[in-house]
């Protein structure tokens, strides 16, 4: 059992986009790293420990801690850990925040992420995490499997290309309410997205998320130093992980089991029967518009085969009983050692009714999502209690 | 939803590296090329626990975390199904040249006769329009073999009764 409630007491995001040629990785990193630390009105002194992490082979630097010493955080003559674990490390980063505080091992922490995509590429740097031998010599970075299990969910449950062109369309016009997002396309149509280019069948260009730069910091207090803090934070109610195969080939790529298996085991643990009715709000990682419709499913919104169904019936909108992605989601903005960790930031802003244009109405309870490495996920259930 | 061209002025240093790496394989990836190249076989390894026979070879079965040697090597069929499909159609640096991977390609996932996991690689079709979950498939091997993964070239579709 954890020995204290911990909460999300400070956001920082940077606004993502294609390209930040005008700053270095840590003067990005900074800039997240001082708006968390303006937002709990802290300083760096009053910072107990880092946790820090990236993908770093995709940029080819090996040892980003230094930068968290004093240039991008404030790591100087403090204890870091870093943590890096492919798609989930966003999340991996947040849930080992979370038992750095709830552990009591420390009363505060300070947890960051970022990716500067766009200095290597993230095609290359996503083969490179994979088996030199057996998987590298054909594999194509995370579009190519991303399509066989967009191809295997359409083939095993009659899912429409236009179905998942719905996801593309209700997650960009939603990021054209977050000022952070990178892709932000108010008008976009089902149409657009439907005749762009087909990149790798069935995934056409507007069907899979971008390449972004940016960074996502959070501040996490035990309960005594979230009163200190703030009258408004984001509770954690659980956090859970499950690791699958190493090669996603070892079983069938798609209806996402670890999904289902950490989601049961969190839902038990935050008390969520129904989690349509009981959470308010979702921000769930989808590297496509396919995924989305099967994660939805995996994740119990839906029955098996019911996720396209889901959406055409409105609940997932923004005006729906149950917004999936009112950020955006990854297929707007995806830097991806910080994209799960934005997912924790955005679950936080709504439960703490920061997010103006995209806030859901009175939103108690939110779930974030990472997915990545061959098949994990990783689930956080945040609310605007504590849970004990 | 144009995209307004960016006019900033870049400062640019540039350099090409090259990183050089040498990977052990193991004794069972060393069983499988050997096969691959001397005989065109294609093997798999079998849990003598629980049965499942992993492919491409593994050294331990994940659910029941015991050990397989060479000795629990079975050889599986250059047949199987197509289980899932795509036509690769985007420029990327391959990390092993250093060079754009050529493109289109067919990428596939199947499921060879005798296997209990599935296996992904070549398929020698860009028109997607071709393939369909459940095509029978078979392995070409090429004819110099060299001891790697490219000596099944790619897998093909056949027509075959099941």
């Amino acid at each position: 059992m954890p020995k204290h409630d911990v909460a999300i007491v400070g956001i920082g995001q940077t606004k993502f986009r294609s390209k930040r040629r005008d700053v270095n990785i840590p003067e990005m990193i900074y800039e997240a790293v001082k708006m968390a630390l303006d937002d709990a009105q802290l300083e760096p002194k009053d910072i107990d420990a880092l946790i820090i992490g990236n993908m770093d082979h995709f940029e080819g630097i090996n040892f980003s801690e230094l930068m968290c010493g004093i240039e991008a955080a404030p790591g100087y003559l403090k204890p870091i850990v870093k943590v890096a674990t492919g798609g989930t490390t966003g999340s991996s980063l947040a849930i080992c925040g979370y038992h750095n505080v709830a552990s009591g091992i420390y009363d505060n922490v300070l947890v960051i992420g970022w990716e500067k995509l766009n200095e290597g590429g993230a095609t290359t740097g996503i083969i490179t995490a994979f088996d030199p031998v057996w998987e590298r010599p054909s594999l194509a970075g995370a579009l190519g499997p991303l399509a066989l299990m967009a191809g295997m969910y359409s083939a095993k449950y009659g899912i429409t290309a236009e179905q998942a062109a719905k996801v593309t369309v209700k997650n960009r016009s939603n990021a054209a309410n977050n000022p952070f997002a990178h892709l932000q396309m108010p008008n976009i149509t089902i149409d657009y997205v439907m005749s762009s280019q087909m990149i790798s069948y069935p995934l056409r260009l507007h069907d899979v998320c971008p390449q972004s730069e940016g960074a996502c910091a959070l501040i996490y207090a035990n309960e005594e130093e979230t009163k200190k803090i703030t009258d408004n934070p984001a509770w954690f109610h659980a956090v859970e992980t499950a690791h699958y195969y190493t090669f996603g080939t070892d079983d069938k790529m798609y209806d996402l089991p670890t999904a289902t298996f950490a989601s049961k085991k969190a839902y038990k643990k935050a008390g969520i029967k129904n989690p349509v009715k009981d959470l308010d709000v979702a921000e769930i990682y989808e590297p496509t518009s396919w995924s989305e419709l099967s994660w939805t499913e995996a994740l119990g919104f839906c029955k098996p085969g019911e996720g396209g169904k889901l959406l055409d019936e409105g609940i997932t909108l923004m005006s729906g009983e149950f917004p999936v992605n009112p950020s955006g989601g990854v297929l707007s903005t995806n830097p991806i050692g910080a994209t799960a960790l934005v997912r924790v930031a955005e679950a936080a802003i709504q439960v703490m009714g920061r997010g103006e244009k995209r806030q859901v109405p009175d939103v108690e309870k939110a779930l974030a999502m990472g997915f990545g490495g061959s098949l994990w996920t990783e689930i956080l259930i945040l609310g605007k209690e504590p849970m004990r | 939803m144009s995209r307004k061209k960016s006019q900033e002025k870049i400062f640019e240093i540039k350099w090409k590296t090259d990183l050089p790496y040498r990977y052990s394989i193991g004794k069972l990836a060393v069983k499988f090329f050997e096969e691959l190249k001397e005989n065109k076989k294609i093997m798999g390894s079998k849990c003598s626990k629980c049965g499942k026979v992993h492919s491409p070879p593994r050294a331990v079965c994940a659910e029941c975390f015991i050990e397989m040697t060479v000795e629990d090597m079975v050889e599986l069929s250059p047949r199987g199904t197509l289980e899932g499909f795509t036509v690769i159609n985007y420029p990327f640096t391959d990390p092993a040249t250093g060079g754009l991977r050529p493109f289109p390609y067919g990428y596939a996932i199947f499921k060879l006769d005798g296997a209990d996991t599935y296996t992904m690689h070549f398929i020698n079709e860009t028109d997607y329009t071709k393939l369909k979950v459940g095509q029978r498939v078979e392995a070409v091997f090429k004819e110099e073999r060299e001891g790697n993964i490219g000596d099944i070239m790619y897998y093909k579709v056949i027509k075959e009764e099941k």
